[in-house]
């Protein structure tokens, strides 16, 4: 058996999983999004749902709130991951005891720190009752509102409090891996602290940053559960929106939910790729 | 131009009990250019970091023409060290690594292209400008790491192993550049190596630093002629320690007497007389002459080793393959321990 036929064979059952599962469902996800649903007898593809889509107002601030949560949750997750990084990476006693606790979370899903989220910052939560005990605010509902808010400070709390660890983890193993030699080199060639951080540790670091922050961006601009549990009514964020359309009770509604899954795959990608063209060129200047 | 002093300076680092260097004192002339020489561990690095103010020392001084740097930033010490992996930075073209320096100094663009050009030329890589350091071998890596330190005019220049990663080549033609600019910009130049040969041929003086403590600071010969110690002499190539004792002039021992040179010591030790120095064979049968018996021959490729015996007394001598070739083992052999050089080295 040749080397090529063995990996081939060997790969199958993952690829088999990702051809079948993966882009199975979104060839007939695609299929559906044009109206083309032969299961209820719409079998002449048309653009009918992107129309009601892109027509619909409702879909615009939905996309907009969605592109706020994944774009602030991914820049204050990326900004405070490497400052952490940067600490974590220095000697001092208890580093280990503190290394474990900034990946605790790690482990922790994201639905128990969106209930946790919930418990602290709602009107009715801990927060909001000792404001209130401790008579920093009259009652508790004068408690800013931070979950089910239209700025969806909840939501992306969450998400910082969850990606922070992730792309923390990647970025001192990246720094961890480099040392501190390079700086050195920097320090000792004139460079300040800070120059050496923006002109060497930052370029050598960035594609771990990258990688983990474009992980982070597709998954918060994507992920249906914290916004559905600590987001407003409205706007929702798209992925809440388009699994609303979904379990209509309607099933024509199916395709605007299909073209909507559709849009925000690709807008995600889309947002990807200026992204990475952005900052690749940004680093590089 | 810049005369270095390094007093009583020492490095423990945290969790662990022994210093990684021990109360080294040094002082480096001005435009000299001087090598660190020892294993690997020996704190030879660590001093070079406490000079270029990269390490914090946990005791002693680092003085700069008499002034303390100590407090002083790494940036603001005028010392650029140039690391043995060269490090230069994979993201930027040749040319701005080594406008690096001036581009943090704020030093306006067209000035820094004119510098980059001038230095890009001292160290003979003209046309590399545009490329990036993963498209040059590790000799033009080397000078480009060399050209980014020389192009900020540092008072004083640390190379860290600067022959170690090229090929025998290379290393010729790198000692060679590394002299020529060392000399021509006059800057005081430390640099640090395990590699005794590599100290030698570049260093106008060496510093011998053995488990965080200096040995010998002397010109490179002074070494291979009058080693402090048998630990010294063992790790510049010494092979010969016969156990007796002096009076000065003459060494008792199982080899019989044998006349010192001047400035030998008196007292119990040990007599030492590196291979290559040891005449087999020769026509003078006269002072230090003994009688020997090969008992190993071993064919290097360009010299040929001998253990001979001789009573009970064991020694090495390494000799040109032409004039021992008709030896074989157990052959009788006279061979001479010229007084020059014989050393005793104290027990």
């Amino acid at each position: 058996m040749s080397d090529r036929l063995k990996i081939a064979l060997l790969l199958a059952p993952a690829l088999s999983i990702i051809g079948i599962l993966f882009f199975g469902g979104l060839l007939i996800g695609f299929m559906r999004s044009f109206n083309y649903m032969p299961v209820i007898g719409l079998v002449d593809p048309d653009l009918s749902a992107y129309v009601a889509v892109f027509t619909s107002k409702e879909f615009y601030l939905s996309f907009l709130l969605t592109f706020h949560i994944a774009f602030t949750s991914t820049v204050i997750s990326s900004i405070l991951a490497i400052g952490a990084a940067l600490l974590l990476r220095r000697t001092f006693i208890g580093r280990s005891l503190i290394n474990f606790l900034f990946q605790l979370n790690l482990t922790v899903p994201h639905l128990v720190g969106a209930i946790g989220m919930l418990y602290l910052f709602s009107q009715s939560g801990s927060f909001a009752r000792l404001g209130a005990e401790w008579n920093l605010i009259s009652k508790p509902s004068d408690f800013p509102a931070m979950v089910f808010d239209p700025y969806a400070i909840g939501i992306i709390l969450q998400y910082i409090w969850k990606e922070v660890p992730f792309i923390g983890v990647i970025v001192l193993a990246n720094m961890q891996s480099l040392g501190e030699d390079y700086e050195s080199v920097a320090r000792s060639l004139g460079a300040s602290k800070w120059q050496a951080f923006i002109h060497v540790l930052m370029p050598l670091i960035f594609p771990g940053v990258l990688s983990a922050s474009v992980i982070v961006f597709a998954f918060t601009f994507g992920a249906y559960e914290i916004p559905a549990i600590l987001g407003a009514s409205f706007p929702k964020a798209l992925p809440v929106l388009a699994y609303q359309k979904y379990t209509d009770v309607d099933l024509a509604a199916r395709p605007e939910a299909m073209a909507m899954a559709i849009t925000i795959a690709l807008l995600s990608a889309l947002m990807i790729y200026f992204y990475v063209r952005y900052t690749r060129r940004r680093i590089r200047s | 131009m810049t005369h270095v002093s390094i007093k009583e300076l020492s490095k423990t680092y945290p969790g662990s009990s022994e210093p990684a260097l021990d109360r080294l004192s040094l002082e480096i002339p001005t435009g000299e250019l001087t090598a660190l020489l020892g294993p690997s561990g020996c704190g030879k690095t660590t001093t070079m970091k406490m000079i270029a103010g990269l390490l914090d020392p946990s005791s002693g001084d680092v003085l700069f023409d008499d002034r303390s740097v100590l407090d002083d930033k790494p940036e603001h010490r005028g010392v650029v060290m140039v690391f043995q992996n060269y490090l230069l930075f994979p993201y930027m073209s040749v040319a701005d690594n080594v406008g690096f320096g001036l581009k943090m100094r704020k030093v306006p663009k067209p000035e820094i292209d004119r510098r980059v050009g001038e230095m890009l030329e001292l160290v003979k890589l003209p046309d590399l400008g545009n490329r990036r350091p993963s498209a040059l071998s590790g000799g033009q890596q080397q000078r480009v790491a060399l050209a980014r330190a020389l192009i900020v005019q540092p008072n004083v220049l640390l190379l860290d192993e600067p022959l170690s990663n090229l090929d025998a080549h290379l290393r010729f033609e790198m000692r060679d550049l590394i002299r020529g600019l060392q000399q021509k910009m006059g800057i005081t130049t430390i640099f640090v190596t395990h590699d005794q040969e590599e100290a030698v041929v570049l260093a106008d003086k060496v510093a011998l630093i053995l488990d965080g403590q200096l040995k010998q600071y002397e010109d490179a010969d002074v070494f291979y002629k009058r080693p402090v110690d048998e630990a010294t002499a063992r790790f510049f190539g010494g092979q010969n320690f016969i156990p007796g004792s002096s009076n000065g002039s003459v060494f008792e021992s199982a080899l019989g007497r044998l006349v010192l040179p001047e400035g030998a010591i008196s007292g119990a030790g040990k007599l030492t007389v590196r291979p290559e120095n040891i005449r087999i064979n020769g026509l003078d049968k006269g002072e230090n002459s003994l009688k020997a018996v090969v008992s190993e021959r071993l064919f290097l490729g360009t010299q040929t080793r001998l253990r001979l015996l001789v009573g009970e007394e064991k020694i090495d001598a390494i000799a040109n393959p032409n004039e021992v070739e008709n030896l074989s083992v157990g052959d009788a052999v006279n061979i001479t321990l010229p007084p020059s050089s014989l050393w005793v080295l104290p027990t």
